[in-house]
């Protein structure tokens, strides 16, 4: 950090003159934490984000755990159990990250979650159809998820936000892992099993690849403050380079007519992307949005008399 | 995938352990992998998220014993490894299990499920106990890490009880009367305890568990300002459990779900 963009500290925590001293604090390297005086726009931008992957880790617990009772397997359930709650888990985590900011607390962002008036990842708004699909989830969605997660976290400028995701950028890399055993259960098993995994793959591969989202504006705000590291295009370019030829070295084929192998450009290319479905979830209107925020504010209500009893119910819960 | 196997075929003599031996382990298995099963349901709809992962954390506890036990059976029948266990846990047909109606319930309720937690974990750390100096020296070796991680089950189902008790215990006192019908259930005996007794697979019988479980289920309840009459009394529900061979009204669907992907493709390895 240089001299001239070292923030003043008052009592142990930084402010800033305005918005230019802290993009400089950034650039620099500076990590921003709960008790400075970070610029609102900064603690609105931020907060947003951290509450957007925390309601994503919750709902895709909730994705998951619809098949978990019908895993093949006790090893599988335990496993399929214990990576699920990897996912509530870091919900937890980023939870607290997001109430420490002192926008919402946790109670008014899980409200405000099972009430629809926030959002989360477009891939949480479909159903897992069978168990295939569960395995699809572990093995392109999680790939996805890991990808823009270690992007968030390479050079992330909120303190707690980078600290949480050291732990969670772990775990869902073993994840990744471990839907990379669970495809080659089915790529190299029965024709059964690899017409399950095929059928998967095409209710799963444009939802994974639409969740970096369209090509990140030219002045995305994240970008600049080092909260995202890559472009969303970037990531999603990567994804694509590395799963088609993966899926299609194991027989499995991308539904996409248009997709190929670009020889002068030396890279893979996929047909351009129809953003609707991705736009619909975002307005609640995905396959499965209405049935899984019903099921998860039914559940929220019903459970209510538990909170109460702990005294957490409208407490804000940090 | 091995055939579904039926009742019959537990009680030839596997190598190694005397069919009461067997009936006995899978009646503490069957209960296990029932109960873990359930608990299991509630992952994501916790009441809190930290309730969530405890819950979820103690499902796997119970699921992991379940392996551990049928893994005994299992090996003693030659037939080691995860197919094994899944054999015994997932492909019996239903007249085959030995669970209680207390593990098999559905407790869709918070409520039910926080008691049930509570009734089937005191009663799991008496068996535990009582199998500590089993003379099957595979049962014996897995005391020491269920008791560990039961002492952690039996003090989470007393810290959360003695919480919603004191302002809740309305909730509390209809899902205890709710239970009550299968409440016992988790006392029935194995087939042919006396002679599982006998071989020193156990040293107490489930009749005097039974006992100490009441006593201090009973002593609970005072403790946290209910009733200990709540646990009393004979069933008035026209279905009950009368003995271990005999399914609860739910398991049918229930057992339907556990081995559904199995039953798609007989040759897969999942």
């Amino acid at each position: 950090m240089t001299a001239t963009t070292m923030p003043a500290t008052v009592s142990g925590l930084n402010h800033w003159a305005g918005l230019d001293e802290f993009e400089a604090f950034i650039d620099d390297g500076g990590m921003v934490e709960p008790g400075d005086a970070m610029p609102e726009v900064y603690r609105q931008e931020v907060f947003r984000f951290i509450e957007f992957h925390a309601n994503s880790e919750l709902m895709g617990g909730l994705t998951e755990r619809d098949w978990i009772p019908k895993a093949p397997g006790l090893r599988l359930k335990q496993i399929f159990l214990a990576k699920t709650q990897d996912e509530i888990g870091h919900a937890h985590l980023l939870y607290m990250v997001a109430a420490d900011m002192g926008v919402k607390g946790r109670t008014e962002m899980l409200e405000d979650l099972f009430s629809g008036r926030s959002r989360f990842h477009n891939v949480f708004h479909y159903q897992a159809v069978t168990w295939a699909d569960q395995i699809a989830i572990a093995y392109l969605v999680d790939a996805a998820a890991f990808a823009s997660q270690r992007a968030v976290f390479a050079q992330c400028s909120y303190g707690p936000y980078k600290r949480v995701l050291k732990r969670i950028v772990a775990e869902e890399g073993f994840h990744m892992r471990h839907g990379e055993e669970m495809l080659l259960r089915m790529a190299e098993g029965t024709p059964v099993q690899h017409q399950m995994f095929q059928e998967a793959l095409n209710r799963w591969w444009w939802p994974a690849v639409q969740l970096f989202g369209p090509d990140s504006a030219p002045d995305d705000p994240l970008l600049r403050w080092k909260i995202k590291s890559e472009r969303n295009e970037d990531l999603r370019d990567a994804y694509i380079q590395k799963y088609v030829p993966l899926l299609q070295g194991y027989r499995f084929q991308i539904p996409d007519d248009g997709v190929h192998f670009n020889e002068e450009a030396g890279k893979w290319v996929v047909s351009e992307i129809d953003w609707e479905p991705l736009k619909a979830t975002m307005r609640q209107g995905g396959p499965d949005s209405k049935r899984r925020i019903t099921n998860a504010a039914n559940n929220w209500a019903d459970t209510a008399w538990v909170r109460s009893a702990f005294n957490l119910e409208g407490a804000g819960a940090p | 995938m091995a055939e579904m196997t039926d009742g019959a075929a537990l009680s030839g003599k596997p190598a190694g352990l005397s069919p009461a031996a067997t009936e006995y382990i899978l009646a503490f298995a069957d209960d296990e992998h029932m109960v873990g099963a359930r608990h299991t349901t509630w992952i994501g709809l916790g009441p809190f998220l930290e309730e969530d992962l405890a819950f979820c954390s103690i499902a796997q506890d119970e699921l992991g014993h379940a392996i551990a036990l049928y893994t005994v059976v299992a090996e003693s029948e030659g037939a080691a490894g995860e197919a094994g266990v899944d054999q015994l846990a997932l492909l019996r047909a239903p007249d085959a299990y030995r669970s209680s109606w207390l593990a098999e319930w559905p407790c869709n309720d918070w409520a039910q499920a926080v008691v049930r937690h509570w009734l089937y974990d005191t009663a799991e750390a008496l068996r535990w106990d009582a199998v500590a100096a089993s003379t099957v020296p595979q049962l014996a070796a897995i005391v020491p890490g269920a008791q560990r991680e039961e002492q952690f089950h039996t003090r989470h189902a007393a810290q959360f009880m003695a919480q919603v008790c004191t302002t809740a215990a309305a909730q509390i006192g209809t899902a205890i009367q709710e239970l009550l019908p299968v409440a016992h259930t988790v006392w029935l005996p194995p087939v042919d305890e006396a002679a599982a007794l006998a071989e020193g697979v156990a040293t107490r019988s489930f009749a005097e568990m039974e006992q100490d479980w009441q006593a201090l289920v009973e002593a609970d309840l005072s403790k946290w300002g209910l009733p200990a009459a709540l646990l009393r009394g004979q069933s008035a529900s026209e279905q009950r459990q009368t003995d271990r061979t005999v399914r609860s009204p739910g398991f049918t669907p229930f057992h339907q779900d556990l081995v559904e992907v199995f039953s798609i493709d007989p040759a897969a390895v999942w």
